[in-house]
């Protein structure tokens, strides 16, 4: 029995797995998990979509909006930016007109009226009183630099610390656990085949699944952070940092389910009930930032959050226990990661490797 | 050189506090062998045991000089029909077949063709590529069958694989075991059906509550059983008179003649003495058309030896 036969042997089990894996109802939540992000993400960019194309018809030249200040009058303003895409001071109007049949003191109160435009990338707020400009600011409908900390916090806290945490016990925890709950594993221990071979076949089809699973998610994320994003941004962004931190994210998420991949199979073979791991872990994932620097490195999300290319951003006025549950731990160089993992992983799965040799099918008492 | 055999030295398997089999010392040789036993008893666990799906907790076993923990090179020579009924999900009958071929290290091709061949010889040819899911409860167990013989094992171990199975397939099986068996292999089943237990084995185990009761050929087993009397059925002209004759012999306990008069059931303590009284009946010129023993069969043998539930 020679390497070349017990690889071949490891492929046939590993064809054989990816179908269940990859179309199995149970795996129905692990696709939503791996997507939902990029529905998030698709709304945003369809909504600066319509606003864009709605407000681009009337916008203003940039100069225009720039020559307007603080105590221009109403007439100034529409004279040099022409009509904007909101008024609302007909409304205001309206209402005071009401109000004035009940209330005659009101008369006094100064006109309001709130105007806004769109000079192709920002969208001005120019707010009157009595006629006058008293108060003007812009926003950018879309702000790169905003939209890049957004995805690293959804990839950092939302897809590696949950989606690919759950996503991976869904899979790998089912690869043995759910063949003994349909008691179908008997059919691979009466094959010629040793337990290891059948461990690397089910780790192999795991993996497979889940990483283009997983990638696929979050590369679609990613687009669509980018998708709606101004061109000239976008060109300069894929001309330095863009292909490597499509490269990172997509390699910090293979590697997360790399990690969390052996983890949860070892689970699936040496416990009976999900529950108890998963939670377990996750625990042990959350406090990693404030553990101990040698018990950090025991940890998949150690690894593969140094990985990330853009650090997430942490809210000052969260509570401290959220802040400290978030916080990264000293973050290793992007090798000592891959080698780091690489090496957690080797280990999870060698223990597994025993696990497995030890394993009996009985369905009777499980 | 000696003939390969399946071997249990002193072999003791609980699931928790619950006993599985306790103590099993057994020599199989080649051959068919029957497991027989009630419900419980410990037959699948002397099964799961042989193919190396669960371990025992004391003792040693070897499979025709192969541990069941070698599970690599015992599944090379075993082929094992379980009783359970599923399959990995989105199997088709020739899948499950064939995995296991190509695992077993043949091409694709070799894989296919064999996978073909085994399932032709268990009538399942039509229903090769129909998910195993949608099988009726005889064609799963016939696609079991083919798909532990499809290797062309030297030890065949089935659990039930008469179970669902129509009369013409049935006796094809039952020839397929012969065939096994008369090429020196192993046959190993189980059965509740007694009667077709003393048709195709050669010897058998019984076993109850986990331990072994008796094994061996029916005939031996049976000789040794000297606590009950032996049963024989005569057939003759002069039953009454023949039944007088051997009233005369110590060791006859029970004759009962039959309503027709021509036969008498008799029951005696000695093979031997109830020979040699035949003979001189015989000699003294009455005669005896046949004698056939009444029980040595399965169905005595687990009556007098496990009684009760089947």
């Amino acid at each position: 029995m020679n390497t070349a036969f017990r690889l071949r042997q490891v492929w046939t089990i590993a064809r054989l797995q990816l179908r269940r894996v990859f179309f199995s109802k149970r795996s129905f939540w692990v696709y939503l998990l791996a997507f939902f992000p990029s529905v998030i993400f698709i709304g945003h960019g369809i909504e600066v979509k319509i606003r864009r194309e709605r407000w681009g018809s009337q916008a203003t030249s940039p100069a225009a909006m720039e020559s307007i200040h603080e105590g221009d009058s109403e007439e100034d303003v529409l004279k040099r930016a022409g009509q904007p895409i909101d008024d609302s001071s007909e409304n205001r109007r309206r209402r005071k007109k009401a109000a004035r049949r009940e209330r005659s003191d009101e008369d006094n109160e100064p006109v309001r009226r709130h105007m806004m435009y769109f000079d192709g990338s920002r969208r001005w707020n120019l707010d009157f009183e009595a006629g006058i400009l008293h108060n003007k600011r812009g926003y950018p409908i879309i702000d790169f630099e905003e939209d890049r900390q957004v995805f690293a916090a959804v990839f950092q806290y939302f897809y590696l610390r949950l989606a690919i945490f759950f996503g991976c016990l869904g899979i790998f925890m089912n690869l043995f656990r759910g063949e003994m709950l349909d008691k179908t594993l008997h059919f691979w221990f009466l094959a010629p085949a040793r337990g290891e071979v059948l461990l690397a076949g089910k780790y192999q089809a795991g993996l497979i699944a889940a990483v283009v699973i997983f990638t696929a998610g979050a590369a679609l994320c990613f687009g669509a952070m980018l998708w709606p994003q101004d061109p000239a941004q976008l060109d300069a962004f894929w001309r330095t940092q863009g292909p490597s931190h499509l490269f990172w994210y997509g390699a910090s998420a293979a590697l997360g389910c790399v990690g969390y991949g052996s983890v949860f199979l070892a689970a699936g073979l040496l416990l009976r009930n999900p529950i108890v791991p998963a939670i377990t872990i996750l625990l042990w994932e959350s406090v990693n930032g404030i553990l101990p620097a040698a018990l950090q490195k025991l940890s998949v999300l150690y690894y593969v959050q140094s990985l990330c290319p853009v650090p997430a951003p942490t809210d000052r006025d969260a509570p401290l226990l959220i802040r400290l549950l978030l916080a990264p731990a000293e973050p290793p160089s992007a090798t000592l990661a891959v080698f780091g993992l690489c090496g957690v992983t080797a280990l999870v799965l060698w223990a597994a490797s025993r696990a497995v040799r030890r394993l009996e099918i009985n369905y009777g008492i499980d | 050189m000696t003939a390969p055999e399946v071997v249990f030295d002193d072999v003791s398997k609980f699931y928790g506090e619950v006993l599985g089999v306790n103590r099993v010392t057994l020599r199989i040789p080649s051959g068919i062998t029957s497991l027989v036993g009630p419900n419980g008893s410990g037959k699948t666990t002397l099964m799961n045991l042989m193919a190396g799906l669960i371990f025992p907790d004391g003792g040693s076993i070897t499979m025709r000089g192969l541990s069941p923990r070698d599970s690599e090179r015992l599944m090379q020579i075993t082929g094992y029909a379980t009783q359970y009924d599923a399959a990995p999900r989105g199997a088709t009958g020739f899948d499950f077949v064939s995995t296991g071929l190509l695992l077993a290290g043949y091409s694709k091709s070799e894989a296919a063709e064999r996978a073909a061949k085994a399932l032709e010889r268990v009538r399942m040819t039509e229903a090769a590529y129909r998910k195993v899911a949608a099988y009726s409860k005889g064609m799963r167990q016939r696609v079991r069958l083919a798909q532990a013989i499809a290797h062309d094992p030297d030890l065949l171990i089935l659990d039930e694989p008469l179970n669902g199975l129509d009369p013409l397939v049935r006796a094809e099986t039952i020839a397929l075991f012969r065939e096994f068996a008369a090429q020196g292999r192993h046959v190993i089943l189980s059965s509740h059906v007694l009667q077709e237990v003393d048709i195709i084995s050669d010897q058998v185990i019984l076993i109850a509550n986990g331990m072994i009761i008796a094994e061996g050929e029916i005939r031996s087993v049976r000789e040794e059983m000297h606590e009950h009397p032996s049963q024989y059925l005569i057939r003759c002209r002069d039953a009454s008179r023949i039944a007088s004759l051997l009233f005369e012999q110590d060791h006859i306990t029970q004759i009962k003649i039959q309503d027709d008069r021509l036969g008498l059931l008799v029951m005696t303590r000695s093979r031997r003495e109830f020979s040699r009284a035949l003979t001189r009946i015989s000699l003294a010129g009455l005669t005896v058309e046949s004698v056939v023993a009444a029980d040595e069969d399965m169905d005595a043998l687990y009556e007098y030896l496990i009684g009760g539930e089947r």
